[in-house]
């Protein structure tokens, strides 16, 4: 029963396309496609150059190259592949392979987010429970465990071929340079350097003992005093109103599972930050519901992608009159991918929205100190005076994005709602951090002074100059972009190198990039509804950024060229 | 959700005052944890088709979902059990009055080796490559120092493959990951009871698993060589009743050296459960988070690693963390060793939320290297340590002719105070374990681990001389003045609210 070919089965009798469920799973089949011809044209070509034994580059520098893990991951997908068609999901597709003439448009920008959750129930929510006549043979694992890591491989099928080989200046210049994850690589010498320092280095025993699993008494008192502080908040935080987690997914998790019950919904301004995508799905089962922000601006929306609350309240209305239980609405701020920074009276009137129909507000705030654009003043939810529903809303922070170490796995919750505090609480023990971790963390907090005079400082200028860096050669290309001031990233358009523009070409363009050993990461991943659109992070050293610039430049000559030769041949086919 | 709320309700009608860790044991034990984790399938389409008043129904004042409210009652009751310990936590110059707490299964008694250890200059590293997002299965650095690591303490008979690891922040998200992988909602894991109780909340919270109890006896009859003995035969049983009860068991959890037991499994043993799983076609997930704490004849002690020829490797899931063989709990180092890549990727996938820190892994990985250290300093100072207060806590038992459970493996005894319950409840049992707190001295009641006869209490041995010699004395007052209560039976025949009275009163 281990072989994948011997676990074809079809349990999932719902076969219908009734309900959401079912309409995003479309491209799906096409992406597994594209990514199966991939992988077997690079094994092809890998075995060719073998054989000649080019000088390129070491094959033993990357790992994940080895013919056999290679040959396992072909398996892999076609394997997932195969469990895609049996779900029934893709049925009446005609499950053209070669399929650019799939019809996406009916689409609706959902498609990652509704496979995430399980596209093998179309018209029930995630959370289903085991139907006695489906006994579901697998290797080994449940529904739930093979939808998790499907989606799993989907998200970080390229984060994996980057982590296995990653450009070096030296060691490594042919690697991938990463500029689609959002990660602050800015500032590691002076992190590296701060935490080297002697303080860091205690060990006592209540570190090493069970720790109070909403985090130790020291750091959530400094984290509360901390965001008082930079967060601008009028009276003292309270810091029995902190719970401190191992990263702000697991923040996001927690709250999804004590706010929602399965299958019900947070709205979401979109484009919005794929993580939530993938959290949602995978323990907690609920839904993001997106609200989409348009490009183009009118009247109405007189700046691209603005937010406003008729907006919102009009996705609620939809929503509901679907059936959808709402719950809450995740803002994100500074936004992610946008990199907007929310005015005072927009965070107000949101706020004030949601408490009107009793939603949770769930603010993302991961990116506050990471405003480099002087004129633009970031307002903390937690710096309103009196906040319209305090029980109902929920602030997340942590220090991945603004210290730049993600690699420390400490997000913090801050809610003024104890049974909230303690629900999340009840969590503890399966999102703990290390109390040696902890007390770093807390130090670390604690140095003001360094914080202001020494980090902060240099942080932000280094992110204008690499924010100036990037926009020049943009602007250079004719690319258009969001200029936002905020956040490791820029929002851009790469519309005109579609054509037709569609989720496809949006896809094909990606692996071009990646082709090209350059990440980038595609609007689809960020629930955008119109194709075209990519996030570029910014926030890496010069010397690899002008190396990735030349490559996305050599990328866009080519395509720009791909699209005359179309261009022409369907004249003269005319 | 009604359960929950109606068990709220009762709770000040059968305990006075706040409810205890028995009654959070008492209730997802049975009833609770049932309709816990069947409650989704049967709430879904009232919650999610309706939009109307009537979905409200259970909403009233809380913000919380309905599932919220239910991992929100854990952390109430469990806190509450302990809430009374730290707030009068025993220190030997600001409070000598305060708490001992022979409750919490940690290793206190290598502190000052662990400390010495982590200081040394080679922990200290900080690279950037440390700071960023990791490969979420762990460093490989660090799963080749655990695939090395439990090659040779477990006694593999090949070397390990660090493919096989995977590292997360502890054993209780292991527990987690792998109950939502390995099984869809409302599903169950076999698992002989007594057992380590917080393995209920792990499995449940996340992945909405139970755990359907294999319950042991202390009578030895039929087979049995020992007390509390798991056989082949009481699988059987267990599940046979579990499928005809209509849940679907999905694994079987073992714990190697047992937790309360203090039981070592031999190969055979061993064998003979794995193979009644395969049968069933059972996935097994041994836990041997006690595996260096063996501390009389550690050679016994057989890892289901380094047994030749698994009967099925594919579904043989091993669990192994820092907490108890090195005395970190609050480290959050575990790992799995699984040669099923399909296991090894689901849990990896749920990686993501159950990582540990670049710098913590590099100093686990540095401290499992160090096999000199390890094998020349710690270990033999922890089992001498170890042996050494066992050897006087069971000198104590012994001298108040109390019987106990020794099998020289853990950090706890297993204790018979049978005799000193007026009748055998749970009811009596938690009194008991009341009057041990009001003495200021914190044990584990038998009901935590859903042993099914009343009077057993794991008492932790594993601390400091004086916290131990002071924490018996409490425990024998208690147990010299029991006696003397137990003499008057017909007060405890009454009626509850009577024998309420009475706590209240002592």
């Amino acid at each position: 029963m281990s072989h994948p070919s011997d676990t074809v089965h079809l349990p999932w009798g719902q076969v219908g396309s009734q309900g959401l469920g079912s309409q995003g799973v479309h491209t799906q089949p096409m992406e597994m496609m594209l990514h199966l011809k991939q992988a077997i044209e690079k094994h092809m070509r890998q075995l060719a150059t073998r054989h000649q034994q080019q000088d390129l580059v070491p094959e033993e520098k990357r790992p994940y190259q080895a013919p056999g893990e290679q040959e396992a991951l072909l398996g892999n997908l076609m394997y997932q592949l195969v469990n895609l068609l049996q779900s029934g999901a893709t049925d009446g597709l005609g499950l053209q392979p070669s399929g650019p003439s799939l019809d996406v448009k009916g689409d609706a920008g959902g498609g990652q987010w509704q496979w995430a959750q399980s596209s093998r129930q179309p018209a029930q929510p995630g959370y289903q429970l085991n139907d006695p006549e489906v006994t579901f043979v697998s290797q080994h694992l449940s529904r739930r465990g093979i939808d998790i890591s499907a989606s799993y491989r989907a998200s970080f099928r390229d984060y994996k071929m980057y982590q296995g080989d990653k450009y070096h200046e030296d060691e490594n210049t042919l690697g991938f340079i990463n500029l689609g994850l959002s990660e602050n690589k800015l500032c590691l010498d002076l992190m590296t350097e701060r935490l080297s320092q002697s303080d860091m280095n205690v060990i006592e025993d209540v570190l090493l003992q069970y720790p109070d699993w909403s985090g130790q008494p020291f750091l959530r008192e400094e984290v509360a005093r901390f965001l008082t502080c930079y967060c601008k908040v009028p009276a003292q935080l309270d810091p029995e109103n902190v719970v401190v987690l191992n990263g702000c997914s697991s923040v996001f998790s927690t709250l999804a599972m004590v706010l929602c019950d399965p299958g019900e919904a947070f709205l979401t301004p979109t484009p919005f930050y794929g993580g939530f995508v993938f959290s949602s799905g995978l323990y907690s089962k609920i839904e993001l519901i997106p609200v989409h922000l348009d490009s183009e601006s009118t009247d109405a929306n007189p700046c691209p992608f603005q937010l406003t609350v008729d907006k919102l309240e009009r996705a609620l209305l939809e929503s509901t009159l679907a059936g959808k239980k709402v719950r809450g609405l995740i803002l994100i701020n500074p936004q992610n991918p946008l990199g907007d920074v929310y005015s005072r009276d927009l965070l107000e009137e949101c706020l004030g929205f949601a408490k009107r129909y009793n939603l949770h507000v769930i603010i993302d705030e991961i990116y506050m100190l990471s405003v480099f654009d002087e004129s633009v003043t970031f307002h903390s939810v937690l710096s309103i005076e009196s906040l319209p529903d305090p029980n109902r809303t929920h602030v997340i922070w942590g220090t991945s994005k603004d210290f730049g170490i993600s690699g420390f796995r400490f997000g913090v919750l801050y809610t003024h709602n104890k049974e909230v505090v303690s629900a999340v609480s009840s969590f503890g023990y399966l999102h703990g951090i290390s109390g040696i971790a902890q007390y770093k963390l807390c130090r670390l907090l604690q140095d003001q002074e360094w914080i202001d005079t020494v980090y902060l400082p240099t942080y932000r200028s280094r992110l204008q100059k690499a924010h100036r860096y990037i926009t020049k050669k943009l602007k250079a290309l004719g690319i258009p972009f969001l200029n936002r001031g905020s956040g490791l990233y820029i929002w851009i358009n790469l519309q005109v190198y579609l054509d037709p523009c569609t989720f496809e070409e949006e896809l094909l363009l990606h692996h071009r990039f990646l082709d090209n050993k350059l990440m980038l990461s595609r609007g689809k991943t960020y629930t955008c509804k119109e194709p075209g659109w990519f996030r570029i992070v910014f926030a890496d050293k010069p010397l690899r950024l002008k190396q990735a610039m030349h490559r996305f430049y050599q990328v866009l000559e080519e395509q720009k060229q791909r699209l005359r030769v179309k261009q022409l041949e369907s004249t003269s086919r005319e | 959700m009604f359960t929950l709320p109606q068990k709220e309700s009762r709770a000040p009608a059968t305990c006075p005052g706040p409810t205890s860790i028995q009654d959070l044991d008492r209730n997802y034990g049975d009833d609770l944890e049932r309709e816990c984790s069947r409650k989704p399938d049967r709430k879904l389409p009232e919650y999610c088709g309706a939009s109307g008043p009537t979905a409200m129904l259970s909403s009233d004042s809380s913000c919380l979902s309905s599932r919220g409210r239910v991992i929100k009652w854990f952390w109430d009751s469990a806190e509450e059990g302990y809430r009374t310990y730290h707030m009068d936590e025993y220190d030997e110059d600001k409070n000598p009055s305060g708490i001992i707490n022979l409750g919490t299964s940690e290793n206190k008694l290598c502190f000052d080796l662990l400390s010495r250890r982590l200081s040394q200059s080679d922990m200290l590293r900080v690279e950037p490559s440390l700071l960023q997002y990791p490969d979420w299965r762990g460093h490989l650095f660090l799963r080749e120092a655990v695939a090395r690591f439990l090659s040779f303490y477990c006694k593999s008979p090949n070397p390990l493959k660090p493919d096989n690891v995977v590292v997360l922040n502890g054993c209780a998200s292991l527990f987690s990951a792998l109950a939502t992988v390995l099984c869809e909602a409302g599903e169950a894991f076999l698992i002989p009871a007594p057992y380590y109780g917080a393995i209920t909340q792990h499995v449940y919270l996340y992945g909405n698993v139970r755990l359907v109890c294999v319950y042991l006896d202390s009578e030895v009859t039929g087979l049995d060589t020992r007390p509390f003995q798991l056989t082949v035969e009481k699988l059987e049983l267990a599940l046979q009743r579990a499928n005809s009860e209509g849940v679907k068991v999905k694994g079987l959890i073992l714990i190697n050296p047992h937790n309360p037991l203090g039981d070592i499994y031999s190969p055979g043993e061993l064998r003979d459960y794995l193979e009644f799983a395969k049968r069933h076609e059972l996935h097994v997930m041994v836990d041997e988070v006690y595996m260096l704490s063996v501390f009389e004849k550690p050679t016994a002690y057989r890892s289901v690693l380094s047994l030749e020829g698994l009967p099925d490797p594919q579904r043989t899931h091993v669990m192994w963390a820092t907490s108890k063989d090195f005395g970190m709990s609050g480290l959050r180092f575990g790992t799995l060793y699984t040669e099923n890549r399909d296991v090894a990727t689901a849990v990896a996938s749920l990686c993501r939320y159950h990582g540990l820190s670049g710098l913590v892994q590099y100093q686990m990985a540095q401290l499992l290297q160090d096999h000199d250290w390890i094998n020349q300093v710690y270990l033999p100072e922890n089992h001498a340590r170890l042996k050494a207060a066992h050897a006087y806590v069971a000198g104590e038992l012994r001298a108040l002719g109390i019987p106990f459970l020794s099998r020289g493996a853990g950090f706890f005894i297993w204790v018979d105070l049978r005799k000193f319950l007026p009748e055998a409840t749970f009811k009596a049992e938690m009194l008991l374990w009341r009057r041990f707190l009001d003495n200021k001295v914190l044990l584990s009641c038998g009901q935590t681990f859903e042993c099914k006869e009343p009077g057993w209490f794991r008492l932790v041995f594993s601390d400091k001389a004086h916290r131990l010699r002071l924490g018996m004395q409490r425990v024998r007052q208690v147990l010299e003045g029991k006696s003397q209560v137990a003499e008057e039976p017909s007060s405890y025949q009454t009626q509850k609210p009577r024998s309420q009275h009475r706590m209240e009163e002592s």
